[in-house]
């Protein structure tokens, strides 16, 4: 192609700017154009863009091809106008998009395949328009049929022959399997414009032989713009099973009905269906038709069908008998499918259902074993134990109890043991066959819901596993909870052995032995407890914080006891020095009263104190509190010391830090003075910072009669530490509000409970008649059940349901008995005690050791050991 | 989903095999690029990387409720033989 250069004149070129000659050569073009002699006005154009090779020669030019293009559509020649397109978008990129118009043109035009194809007869047509003709063969001609019986060309054309074979070979890949070799096709080369119908047959065949590769690359090889590309996109989403939408609805519906559902998938659909329709007769009748397909179509699987059906079947309570004579017979019951049934009853609620699925776990472990799944002393047979252990959890206990008791009575008659209904057997087992932590854990976890379990299963984890902290900790607090300090100490010492650092370990030793020190008191054995008194005097946590008074409050006491009267003198002047004498007098009565020396220190009363001494009585009681917490020292503050504490907290609110309100806040729940365990946990609030969240669960124990309040402060404080990851305050908050079931639709979101927060914040003053303080009736709602609630909102209310929860709380079981000597009317008023102590938030445990040292005879304990006895 | 589909591995894969397993799909997923992607390859790996919570999917993994076709899903989708007409009318290009 000749260098264009570039005229400055160009765009005036038939005006002003072109030289004579040029613009009257360009004039005489334009002038044979509208006369209509294309054909030499082309001639022209080309000669002049020879001569000058310009931009403004090339646009004459193409105006000149343009006008004889159109004069050849005119007379209807239009595989020569599509050719000469062809040509000048060729030669002439730029000119492409004025000759779009020419070719939509071109392709309305009708045109019949003999006319196509008729000059390819002529042995001197030019090459070019012969490569036209065969490119529109190429693109456009689909019906092979019709261009291998068109009468234009000779029977024994090359062109006629390759359609016909093409066409046959075709028609047999698209209706059967057809093997590769059938399809070389030797009448089709691959110049010919037919070459892609060769690819695109092979292609089909090796699809529906499932050979995707080969099918992948006679697709590629096919070119882009033939009529055969058409179909390319199809077959490949064909082959990756992508669900992406068809280009045409011609190719949606071949590929729905290349791929169209089998009749065995369209009769599991349909019993799918029926199963969730729950009709009886539409599943019976539909088993029926899955498993004749089935046997039809695929009876490799039919086995495992009849049992998946089974399953479904019994999950859904049809009758066996119905399902069997529909199945033509029973399932197969393999191991296989013990672990399916098993699955589908264990996913039942139904407790029925639960207890069989734990039975089919075991008859599977069997079964398992005995077709050589896994071994009977494996892993996999302690995990099958465990997930047993774990269903019977999922059990009401009476009906648990129930079946046991059933299961002894069988045992004793048939002699089969039904160990699958003893979760204490499961877990031995799983234990013995996989000794791993985490099986013991789980067993640990069950049972300590089990009052003395929890150490048996510790005792046996610590012998298999010795080096295992957890089981230590366990027998470590269980031996302190019954008072065996010298056992708590002896696995103290192997925590320490396993973990010195473990948090559990710190500070133990120090309360163990002050445990032991007091119980030797409270035994009479004043020399042992100054063994240990010695002892903790050497530790170096003994002389941390608070820790030197408590450690001479207790010589004192010893000293006492012993008769040791100078000592015992100076040991309570070092506490008074270490304390002062109001938190020195709480400190002794309470280690006095919790090692029964009652007689050798008592309180005295608040009025003997000083004014100093009384205004320092909440700091003092602030950290008498800390120590009994840490020492389990039992803590009796009078009324009339707490009232006084009340009345003097206003003044030192601002000299107490935060660890110190919450003792004092605990210490006023505990003694059940609401409005100091109100303003402490105002001050604590007030302090912000991180302690606030426990702060605002001691407002929620503090607002004792108003339970809408407490409940929503107590979420609040449950959703905060949620998000603190406080568990332990988490767990308390909770605590708070478990089994208030009127409120359990009260749920709070993340700023709700910060709301809350800001609003008990502003809310210093403690509720009285005239100001209650804060409502939260927008977030209690109108769901509350409670009697005023409904009253609120205008709906019936029966009498008896003003009587709240806990106006029948004497009538509950606490799980005590009252001593056999104690007067009636006392017994009345002890049970009233424990229903306010229970409003308060304190645990039976926690009242009868505040009221009454040593706690009276548990029911439950005394029944277990008489079960033990049998 | 079955983390063993996910990470694309034998039942009986090695701990080897797994963590290879891993890796590779967390290169296709990269949790930048296809957050959901790579949580369930995280999560299936969680799961099988651990050998006695590989042992419990193992054991526990069966769906009875599961659709009755998925008995039937390793069998190869159907390749019905249709004729040349649905193949021709794309072929024509409507």
């Amino acid at each position: 192609m000749p260098q264009r250069r570039f005229d400055s004149n160009e765009t005036s070129l038939n005006a002003v700017g072109g030289t004579p000659s040029k613009a009257a050569t360009e004039a005489g073009v334009r002038q044979l154009i509208a006369s209509g002699d294309h054909k030499t006005a082309l001639e022209r154009a080309k000669e002049l863009h020879k001569a000058s090779s310009t931009i403004a020669s090339e646009a004459l030019l193409v105006d000149a091809y343009a006008e004889r293009i159109r004069s050849l559509l005119r007379r209807n020649l239009t595989l020569e106008a599509q050719s000469l397109i062809d040509l000048v978008r060729q030669r002439y990129p730029t000119a492409r998009t004025r000759l779009d118009e020419l070719t939509a043109r071109v392709v309305a035009k009708p045109r019949s395949l003999d006319d196509l194809v008729r000059p390819l007869n002529d042995p001197g047509l030019v090459a070019a328009q012969r490569a036209a003709i065969e490119r529109v063969l190429q693109q456009d001609v689909w019906d092979l049929a019709a261009l291998a019986g068109c009468e234009a060309l000779p029977a024994d054309h090359s062109l006629r022959k390759g359609a016909a074979a093409l066409e046959r070979a075709f028609v047999a890949a698209t209706n059967g399997p057809v093997a590769e070799d059938a399809l070389s096709l030797p009448e089709v080369s691959h110049r010919s414009p037919l070459a892609p119908w060769k690819l695109l047959t092979r292609a089909i065949a090796s699809f529906y032989r499932g050979e995707d590769e080969s099918c992948r690359r006679y697709l590629d090889g096919i070119e882009p713009q033939s009529a055969p590309q058409r179909v390319v996109p199809t077959i490949k989403a064909m082959l990756t099973g992508e669900a992406a939408a068809p280009p045409t609805p011609a190719a949606g519906a071949l590929r729905a009905r290349i791929t169209r559902a089998s009749t065995l998938r369209s009769a599991l659909e349909a019993l799918d269906q029926a199963f969730a329709s729950a009709s009886k007769g539409r599943i019976l009748k539909a088993i029926r038709a899955v498993l004749d397909q089935c046997q039809q179509v695929s009876p490799g699987q039919l086995e495992s069908l009849r049992q998946h059906i089974s399953v479904r079947c019994a999950v859904a309570d049809l009758d066996p008998a119905k399902v069997v004579v529909a199945m033509g017979g029973p399932s197969r019951h393999d191991a296989t499918f013990l672990r399916l049934f098993a699955r589908g009853m264990e996913e039942s609620q139904d407790p029925e259902h639960v207890v069989v699925a734990c039975r089919l776990w075991e008859d599977f472990r069997h079964a398992a074993v005995q077709e050589g799944w896994f071994a009977a002393n494996g892993r996999e047979a302690a995990a099958l134990s465990l997930h047993i252990a774990d269903l019977l959890r999922r059990l009401p206990e009476e009906l648990l109890r129930e079946l046991q008791q059933r299961a002894y009575s069988q045992a004793k008659a048939s002699g089969e043991k039904m160990s699958y209904l003893f979760p204490e057997e499961m877990y031995q087992r799983a234990c013995a066959l996989d000794p791993h932590p985490e099986s013991f854990s789980q067993w640990m976890d069950w049972a300590a819901r089990r009052p003395g379990e929890a150490e048996r299963v510790a005792a046996a984890w610590h012998k298999i596993r010795p080096r295992d902290i957890e089981p230590v900790l366990r027998l470590m607090k269980e031996a302190e909870a019954r008072g065996a300090f010298g056992s708590a100490l002896g696995y103290l010492a192997k925590v320490e052995q396993i973990d010195g650092l473990h948090s559990s370990a710190r500070g133990t030793r120090l309360r163990l032995l002050a445990g032991s020190a007091l119980r030797r008191l409270q035994q009479k054995k004043p020399v042992l407890a100054a063994e240990n008194l010695a002892e903790m005097s050497a530790l170096p946590e003994a002389q941390q914080g608070d820790r030197p008074a408590f450690l001479a409050a207790l010589r004192f006491v010893v000293s006492a006891v012993c008769g040791h009267s100078e000592e015992a003198a100076a040991a309570r002047a070092d506490v008074e020095r270490l304390l002062g004498s109001a938190a020195a007098a709480m400190l002794v009565f309470a280690v006095a009263t919790t090692s029964k020396q009652r007689a050798i220190a008592h309180l005295g009363s608040v009025g003997d104190l000083s004014r100093t001494e009384r205004a320092s009585l909440p700091a003092a009681l602030a950290r008498v509190t800390a120590l009994a917490a840490e020492m389990h020292l039992m803590l009796e503050v009078p009324g009339s010391w707490m009232i006084e504490v009340a009345k003097q907290f206003p003044a030192s609110r601002q000299t107490l830090d935060a660890a110190q309100l919450r003792s004092l806040a605990e210490s006023a729940v505990r003694a059940g003075v609401g409005d100091l365990a109100y303003a402490v946990s105002s001050a604590g609030l007030e302090r912000g910072g991180a302690t606030e969240v426990r702060f605002l669960l001691l407002r929620a124990q503090a607002v004792t009669g108003q339970f809408e309040r407490r409940v929503v402060c107590a979420k609040a404080a449950a959703v905060l530490a949620s998000q603190q990851q406080d568990a332990e305050l988490a767990e308390e908050a909770g605590e708070l509000v478990r089994g208030l079931f009127a409120f359990d639709h009260v749920s709070l979101t993340f700023d709700q409970a910060r709301a809350v927060l800001q609003t008990e914040k502003a809310a210093g003053e403690p509720p009285s008649k005239r100001r209650p303080g804060p409502t939260y009736d927008d977030l209690v709602g109108g769901s509350c059940q409670c009697a005023s609630c409904r009253r609120k909102r205008g709906e019936a209310v029966d009498p008896f349901d003003d009587l709240d929860d806990d106006d029948f709380v004497e009538d509950e079981d606490f799980g005590f008995e009252s001593p056999p000597d104690m007067p009636p009317k006392m017994a009345e008023m002890f049970a009233e005690e424990i229903a306010k102590a229970i409003r308060r938030g304190e645990s039976v445990e926690e009242f009868m050791a505040r009221l009454l040292p040593g706690g009276l005879p548990r029911r439950s304990t005394r029944r277990r050991k008489k079960r033990r006895l049998r | 989903m079955d983390p063993i589909e996910v990470l694309g591995i034998s039942r009986n894969a090695t701990d080897e095999e797994i963590r290879a397993a891993y890796l590779l799909k967390v290169r296709e997923y990269p949790p930048d690029r296809a957050p959901e992607q790579f949580e369930k390859v995280r999560d299936a790996y969680e799961i099988l990387r651990d050998p006695r919570r590989r042992l419990r999917h193992r054991l526990f993994s069966v769906d009875p409720g599961a659709p009755l076709a998925s008995l039937f899903a390793d069998e190869a989708r159907p390749r019905r033989f249709v004729g040349p007409g649905p193949w021709l009318e794309v072929l024509k290009g409507k």
